[in-house]
């Protein structure tokens, strides 16, 4: 019996060399050696806007975007995007701002609930939150229309779009442009990013968007797994150059791959 | 059980577990049992996304009666919504399939719900105006992409001067596909960086846990 299947033995050593590096990052963390990062400039922002939302006594938003939590591609961007948003409940509740979080998947609905409730009992300002306001289930379909009306109503100051992005990423993007409000925005979903970068006055871009969440965890060892994964890029770059030489030189790694490895 | 165990440990613990479980199927020859397993474990989702539906939609009728109730601004859009609601949900449960339910779906959600998806045109249309503007040369570079790859897209385009079609399908297949591949390359890595952290139990803010640390970043 073949234990491996055919055509994952790349990915499968690619796959061990990574978790091999962040674990290797994690484990050094832990004795003390924390690896030096670049700090993500979205992780001031996040305060900055919460702030301008509470001088300004008008509402802050965070977004997601499609959130059904069964599609793996949905999936991971949506679990991403409920670290940061634990961390700017947390600053929601503890500047007072009136933070408002719509979804349109149930799954994600419960456990947003949940994570801004943490928050808000963690700042020991649990009397803000409203358990039918603060984070609200707009059926799919039904939402947008309810989230660009009260985008005007509300007048909204501050926005957060981070998740997995479609075709709504533009249109409530602008709505929030035209109203004024300050926005941050991330996704990984490729076809989308140019139009969240374009638009909001903040992005975090493809990868980043995991990243912000470890970075605002304020946990050395969350950050610091972060350069494991630079590990990971460096053998991408490397494994893009040695192609681009060898079918340059005329070197096919068609049959290469064709091994089933 | 503790109150530790049942919040933390255990959902950290069962993520891991059934988490390594796919891994090892999409990786290895493994026995039937384990894809059976994994089957049911994939059903499990399924169900447990309806049920929170269910919670989701109880929630939701609660605030609208709740401010139908109040009078506050707007109510008569809860009632509305609750008359709705109980039509939808009550031909629903004779039959999903029978007539009158079909009949709300394809001539009154379908329709809304293509009406709203039409308006990313108008929307994209200004953003596209706000953005396509030459403030400084990394703008200018997009905006001269932008208009090649539009004008390579119209048959207008390539009538007043052919040369643009080629240009543009090269800006699509080399400039643009690389970034994209980078951009997937990142993204990639980024998505395993985080399974694993959970898997570690070192993230866990999606379980609406956030204990106190000690180390600062």
């Amino acid at each position: 019996m073949v234990l491996i299947l055919a055509g994952r033995l790349v990915s499968l050593v690619a796959l061990i060399i990574l978790v091999g590096a962040i674990l290797y990052y994690i484990q050094r963390a832990m004795s003390g050696k924390i690896p030096k990062l670049r700090r993500l400039p979205a992780v001031d922002v996040i305060q900055e806007i919460v702030g301008r939302c509470v001088e300004m006594g008008r509402p802050v938003w965070y977004l997601f975007g499609s959130t059904d939590m069964t599609t793996p591609s949905i999936l991971a961007p949506t679990v991403a995007a409920f670290q940061t948003l634990s961390y700017t409940a947390r600053i929601a509740a503890r500047l007072g701002a009136k933070l408002f979080v719509p979804l349109n998947q149930g799954l994600a609905y419960t456990m947003a609930s949940d994570i801004v409730r943490e928050a808000y009992v963690a700042e020991n300002k649990l009397e803000d939150f409203d358990p039918l306001k603060t984070v609200m289930y707009l059926p799919s379909g039904a939402d947008r229309m309810y989230i660009i009306n009260h985008m005007w109503e509300e007048q909204v100051a501050g926005a957060f779009f981070l998740g997995s992005w479609y075709h709504e990423a533009v249109i409530y993007t602008e709505n929030a442009a035209r109203e004024g409000a300050v926005m941050l925005g991330g996704t990984d979903t490729t076809h989308n990013i140019p139009f969240l970068v374009a638009i909001c006055d903040y992005s975090v871009i493809g990868e980043e968007l995991y990243a912000l969440g470890a970075y605002v965890s304020q946990d050395a060892l969350q950050s610091s797994s972060l350069a494991g994964q630079d590990i990971g890029k460096y053998l991408a770059i490397i494994a893009i150059l040695i192609g681009a030489i060898l079918v340059t030189a005329g070197i096919s790694l068609t049959e290469f791959f064709k091994l089933g490895w | 059980m503790s109150d530790r165990l049942t919040k933390i440990s255990l959902p950290i613990w069962l993520t891991a577990i059934f988490g390594i479980l796919m891994i090892i199927e999409f990786f290895f020859s493994v026995p039937q049992i384990v894809t059976d397993t994994n089957v049911k474990l994939r059903s499990w989702v399924t169900i447990v996304s309806a049920a929170a539906l269910i919670l989701g939609t109880f929630i939701l009728t609660i605030a609208h009666v709740k401010r139908a109730y109040e009078r506050k601004p707007g109510w008569y859009y809860s009632l509305i919504y609750i008359g709705a609601f109980a039509v939808a949900g009550a031909l629903g449960l004779i039959s999903v399939r029978e007539t009158n339910f079909m009949w709300i779906f394809n001539n009154m959600t379908s329709p809304i719900g293509a009406a709203l998806y039409s308006l990313t045109a108008f929307t994209i249309t200004s953003a596209a105006f706000r953005v396509f503007r030459a403030r400084n040369w990394k703008a200018s570079v997009m905006l001269v992409c932008g208009f090649i790859v539009l004008m390579m897209l119209l048959p207008v385009g390539g009538a007043i001067f052919p040369p643009i079609v080629p240009i543009g399908e090269w800006i699509r297949s080399f400039p643009s596909s690389a970034g994209f591949r980078g951009m997937i390359i990142g993204i990639s890595l980024g998505t395993i960086g985080l399974g694993v952290r959970i898997f570690l139990g070192r993230q866990k803010e999606h379980l609406g846990i956030r204990e106190e640390k000690k180390e600062a970043s």
